[in-house]
């Protein structure tokens, strides 16, 4: 469809003599085509995030705009843009206006190597897990500058606190990947899945551990509860996002969404099998791509399932928690993989 | 060596007691249950006496209101949002002929119910959804608030009322 649209581009660009331009078609078009999706995914995921936890506490959720309240987002989305931008008098200018952009960009630019299907992907990178990795860690940054130029304790406080949060929960996150990167032996996800489909088993079971600290740390990335101490409501209003309001708000609020997404489907390509069917499901007629979204869904809902169940964990257990159980299991988890590798040839 | 087990022991510990939560949350989301009341679909009945708006009583039988324009609530309002007319019919007796009471300034403080002497004014607990579009709609005519009173709402024989008080004050001594 995406090379469909791009090559029809190429040509009408060819026909009015600028030919020299047809480098340009396939990303833009990729952009648009990935923009477009993922915004409507992220509407999708914030009604589905709403009938979750309604569901959790017995309620039923957004049911007055359109069919089962499904329109809810647009409705909240043209809200958030029609609102007045309020901005504190003695902000800092440049980073307080960049925070957002960055916030987003960074979290949307680590869609493009996420296989969806059997070779599908914007770029198919050699090094995927990695620039996944490092990308989505850009969204410190703004999250730190946003603190920091709202000029604004509490958002300040909660700068600091993901700047803690993600410097740590950083390093789990690639440590359970480094054993499935050790099995598999390349860093290219579309290999990853290649590897899981050769061997005949999804990572999740013999990395299951692994599985779990990825997820976890994953959560810790995205600032959700229960460790959302950056944003913390009852304690910090808003942290790091507590001046923006408007579009820069909605663009924070769209980078989070987007940063689960990206998670998760990093989660699901590597663990899960990515566009793989289910075990003694193969035979069935279902695309590649409806397996990837089905088993994103089912991740995105640990993660929504993991907000709506567990209390926010305070600072100190935060880290304890970082510390002194996820890094030290991780690295048992490598060390014990390695072994494995060592002696049988291949990974548990 | 006692320390290194009871470290993986909790770790397995609250493992295990994330995934209960986890159970109860995800048991709860399946169910689809709700105990919450769906407003406009669902209305729960007021009790009886709740304030919810002031009418005008108008006896069906008679086929008048019960009000004689005697200004007892309009006196007792404390913002003077009621504003009545009357004449004296036929009978001999005054009756009303224009009752506007202006909700836009209403406290709902029951003084004018409670200095009505004909039985006239009265709380509704049933209308309680009184928001309107415009301004004006809030300044109600005695048409808006003629209000004919089913007989289980009828107030008690006064013989009966007096027997009622006669023995709750000799249980009371």
């Amino acid at each position: 469809m995406v090379h469909l649209i791009a090559n029809l581009l190429q040509q009408a660009l060819g026909a009015v003599g600028l030919s020299g331009f047809a480098f340009i078609i396939n990303p833009i078009v990729s952009a648009v085509v990935m923009f477009g999706g993922i915004s409507v995914f992220v509407m999708f995921l914030v009604w589905m995030e709403r009938k979750v936890s309604a569901h959790m506490q017995s309620r039923i959720g957004p049911n007055r705009v359109g069919v089962f309240g499904l329109l809810q987002t647009v409705a909240d989305a043209l809200k958030l843009t029609t609102k007045e931008d309020i901005k504190p008098v003695h902000r800092d200018k440049i980073p307080y206006y960049i925070a957002p952009i960055i916030a987003f960009v960074a979290t949307f630019a680590g869609m493009i190597v996420i296989p969806f299907d059997k070779g599908v992907s914007v770029q198919n990178l050699n090094i995927g897990i990695l620039y996944v990795i490092s990308i989505t860690s850009f969204t410190v940054i703004a999250i730190l500058s946003a603190g920091w130029s709202s000029n604004n304790k509490f958002a300040l406080l909660g700068g600091f606190r993901s700047a803690a949060q993600i410097v740590s929960y950083e390093v789990p996150l690639v440590m359970s990947l480094v054993p499935v990167i050790m099995t598999a032996g390349t860093l290219n996800l579309n290999n990853v899945v290649e590897y899981q489909q050769k061997a005949g088993y999804w990572f999740v079971v013999p990395q299951f551990i692994a599985f779990l600290i990825f997820i976890t740390s994953a959560t810790a990335e995205a600032n959700r509860a229960p460790f959302d101490i950056p944003e913390a409501e009852s304690e910090l209003i808003g942290g790091f996002h507590t001046e923006y309001s408007g579009v820069k708000f909605a663009m924070f609020f769209l980078g989070e969404y987007i940063a689960i997404i990206v998670s998760s489907a990093v989660a699901v390509t590597v663990f899960l099998g990515g566009w793989l069917p289910l075990p003694f499901l193969g035979s069935l007629p279902i695309p590649g791509f409806a397996w990837f979204v089905a088993k994103l869904l089912f991740v995105i809902y640990l993660i929504m399932a993991f907000r709506w169940t567990f209390p926010r964990l305070r600072v100190d257990q935060l880290m304890d928690f970082g510390w002194k159980v996820l890094i030290p299991i991780s690295i048992l988890n490598i060390l014990i993989t390695g072994f494995c590798i060592l002696f049988f040839g291949k990974g548990v | 060596m006692g320390s290194l087990l009871s470290y993986f022991k909790n770790i397995i510990f609250g493992f295990w007691n994330l995934l209960v939560g986890l159970s109860v949350t995800t048991k709860y989301f399946l169910s689809m249950k709700t105990n919450t009341q769906q407003y406009p679909e669902e209305k729960l009945p007021l009790p009886v006496r709740s304030r919810s708006m002031i009418k005008l009583i108008y006896d069906g039988e008679k086929d008048q209101f019960n009000c004689v324009a005697c200004m007892m609530c309009a006196k007792a309002c404390p913002n003077s949002c009621i504003k009545l007319e009357g004449v004296r019919g036929a009978d001999g007796k005054r009756r009303v002929t224009t009752f506007k009471l202006d909700f836009s300034t209403c406290i709902f403080c029951g003084y004018c119910v409670e200095a009505c002497g004909f039985d006239a004014l009265t709380f509704v607990a049933e209308e309680y959804e009184n928001s309107v579009y415009k301004r004006g709609s809030l300044l109600q005519d005695e048409q808006a608030m003629k209000w004919v009173r089913p007989a289980h709402l009828a107030p008690k024989p006064e013989e009966e009322v007096k027997a009622e008080a006669a023995s709750t004050a000799k249980a009371g001594v």
